[in-house]
């Protein structure tokens, strides 16, 4: 739970920690410091999270009792529940976790880096390019490939042709975001065009593609989400300290001696990684990213970039928005995505519609 | 002619410039009805129009061809009127119906009729609007949000956010009712082919009422750009205006989605080009944007017909096309116009 980590040369050494605060020493050259209230607030999150998990995994059309699934899960119980629990549901529990936390931290590092909390993945079209790959695999446009790796090649050359089309950064990223959003229209426009030049079993097929969805998806592709994830959350820690300036002013960022550019980039290379490989498993649930930073960013009262909190929250939400969708209409399924949206809307219109006096975040 | 270009935009004779746009239009219109995707050849079209062709060929150019035409013209007229009134209400030259989720709120409300089973063609035009006039307000709720820093891009942002919510729940909709989502599959393209032209009546007295209302506006909003303050002490009232202008907007856009579907980007590339002809001035600018309007869909129409042969592609995707560049023209200009 290094959430608010500044790691600092052993010259300059801080001796007393500010209030609510504690240092921790790694070694002779590194400190870090500890926000108290971050410790507490993400183990909160991660008991929430676990009695989530159990209670997806017990919940369904064979209900099993929570005894029965901790039992299972370390290795007791009888065959039946353990094929259950482990055979149909864990795959799907495990993908919810990481594609909740990945879309999660990515909007948080995007929201940060155009200060502004509208901006996720998805607005800036990352999410449609993906989708119009996959659904440009699904309806065989001659192309061979698995529609996750097409996902996958669409989020990398959406970000690709935005940074290109944007010319460098230019001030606040902001052309980057336009260029991010006419991209993702012509992706969807591209989208819509596939869909209607098929047979309607074709585009149904495409469909999940084009929601979001978590039922069925491709055992490989999860695992290796797991593993970026695992590796761009090392990454956003060890920056921590640097994405932390990105509130303040340009001139000010420059002025406390860090290379702006450099940052942004680091944060940019980790949404793509982060929200590529995300949709390669699930597909457009872009909404997470705009609900899971905002959890984070109450249950931290806005201060810091809640790295950690916003990849659990997001985590927790998808979790509970597929248990939700995967419960409340029992024979018939809702997408994720459908699920997420429905839930994320009202919020999103009382984010737009209320006064806001707090500033950019 | 070539004149035109030494002049600087605002100076420009808008009568010349407003009848060489005509003549464009009246060109346009011509291509429309000569090209096609089908086997009917140039010649044999060209011959139809002149007034010999079989009864096969007349249907086609006059029929088909002809219907299409006249769709695309309203759609152009309306959409890019609409873009020009939504962005100088909203001073932001990226104020747009498409990005900014009026045209997603009106398909919304037509997908809800649609799933409901209801299919008259009036019914869709007054829903679709209403769908359009709830977009709307949340884009002035988006308004207020801009705040101080009065950030064009903030606006942009927030549309896109709600239009990908309203497409959300629209696909929700469809999840239940595999007939609606066939028949939505074509419309949410937007394409101005195999429309019904009975529409068009039925969407004649709220473009009267929309003429109306720009009448009323178009003179409070010219001041309006010079700022609240002065418009105040010029004796308006910004709130009515504002609140007008809103109404106006939502029937035409409403009125066009309803016909054509969802088109984008055409209230984005049509008064850009027109502030690029005749300069900032929105009287001189909504007259420019009755031609240029028809002239950009019924040319990406006709161009939508050529590319994909035998096949169409839909003009939705290619307004896309032509829009992204314009859109990433006006944010890189190096200091994007306030208006």
């Amino acid at each position: 739970m290094i959430n608010q980590s500044l790691s600092l040369p052993n010259n300059e050494e801080i001796t007393t920690a500010p209030n609510g605060h504690r240092l921790l020493s790694l070694g002779r050259h590194m400190t870090i410091l500890i926000e108290k209230q971050a410790i507490i607030r993400n183990v909160w999150l991660l008991i929430l999270l676990a009695i989530a998990c159990v209670a997806t995994l017990g919940i369904g059309t064979m209900p099993i009792s929570p005894k029965e699934v901790i039992a299972v899960l370390f290795g007791h119980g009888n065959a039946m529940s353990q094929f259950i629990v482990q055979d149909l549901r864990l795959p799907r529990l495990l993908a919810a976790l990481f594609t909740g936390a990945a879309f999660s931290l990515a909007g948080c590092l995007m929201q940060t880096m155009a200060r502004n909390r509208l901006a996720t993945p998805g607005i800036i079209g990352i999410d449609n390019a993906a989708m119009a790959f996959a659904v440009s695999s699904v309806v065989g446009m001659g192309i061979s490939l698995a529609p996750s790796v097409m996902a996958l090649a669409g989020a990398a050359t959406a970000t690709a042709l935005a940074f290109g089309l944007a010319g460098g950064s230019g001030t606040r990223g902001y052309r980057f975001i336009v260029a991010g959003i006419g991209i993702g229209a012509i992706a969807g426009a591209v989208t819509q065009l596939l869909l209607s030049q098929v047979s309607i079993d074709v585009a149904n097929s495409a469909y999940p593609w084009t929601v979001g969805s978590l039922s069925a998806r491709d055992p490989m592709m999860v695992s290796i989400l797991g593993i970026g994830l695992v590796i761009c959350l090392v990454a956003c820690l060890l920056f921590a300290s640097q994405f932390a300036l990105m509130p303040f002013s340009d001139q000010v960022i420059m002025g406390l001696g860090a290379n702006i550019k450099y940052i942004r980039i680091v944060a940019l290379i980790l949404c793509i990684t982060l929200t590529g490989l995300a949709v390669a498993v699930a597909g457009p649930v872009g909404l997470i990213a705009l609900i899971g930073p905002e959890i984070a960013r109450v249950l931290a009262r806005y201060r810091g970039i809640p790295l950690i909190s916003s990849a659990l929250a997001g985590a927790l939400v998808m979790i509970l928005a597929d248990l939700f969708g995967r419960t409340v209409l029992s024979p018939i399924e809702l997408p994720v995505g459908i699920v997420t949206a429905v839930i994320g809307g009202p919020y999103l219109i009382w984010i737009l519609v209320r006064r806001t006096s707090r500033t950019s975040l | 002619m070539i004149s035109w270009f030494y002049i600087p935009p605002a100076q420009r004779p808008l009568f010349s410039v407003f009848v060489s746009a005509l003549f464009v239009l009246a060109l346009c219109c011509f291509c429309s009805l000569l090209f096609g995707a089908g086997g009917l050849s140039l010649q044999a079209s060209f011959q139809t129009l002149l007034g010999n062709g079989s009864a096969d060929t007349q249907f086609t150019v006059f029929h088909l061809r002809a219907n299409r035409t006249l769709i695309g013209l309203f759609v152009g007229l309306t959409l890019g009127i609409a873009g020009a009134l939504m962005q100088a209400v909203a001073r932001n030259p990226l104020a747009e119906p498409g990005l900014l989720g009026v045209s997603a709120g009106s398909s919304l409300a037509v997908a809800i009729t649609l799933v409901l089973g209801a299919s008259t063609a009036t019914l869709t035009v007054g829903v679709a609007q209403f769908g359009a006039l709830l977009g709307c307000l949340c884009v002035l709720g988006v308004a207020r949000m801009q705040g101080q820093q009065n950030d064009p891009i903030r606006l942009v942002l927030a549309g896109a956010a709600l239009s990908s919510l309203l497409l959300a729940v629209t696909s929700l909709l469809l999840l239940f009712d595999q007939r609606a989502a066939d028949e939505i599959r074509f419309w949410v393209t937007g394409s101005v082919a195999g429309r019904d032209t009975n529409t068009l009546f039925s969407v004649l007295p709220s473009m009267l009422i929309a003429i109306i209302c720009i009448l009323y506006t178009a003179k409070p909003l010219a001041s309006l750009a010079l700022g609240e303050r002065v418009a105040i002490g010029l004796g308006h009232k910004p709130q009515r205006v504002r609140a007008v202008v809103i109404v106006a907007v939502a029937l035409l856009v409403g009125g066009a989605t309803a016909i054509a579907g969802p088109v984008a980007f055409i209230g984005l590339v049509v008064p850009f080009a027109a502030r690029a002809l005749v300069g900032p001035d929105i009287r001189r600018t909504l007259w420019l944007c009755l031609p240029l309007g028809p002239i950009i869909v019924i040319s990406a129409d006709v161009v939508s017909r050529l590319v994909a042969q035998p096949a169409e592609m839909p003009l939705g995707v290619l307004t896309a096309i032509i829009g992204a560049p314009v859109l990433l023209l006006i944010v890189r200009s190096r200091r994007m116009p306030t208006l």
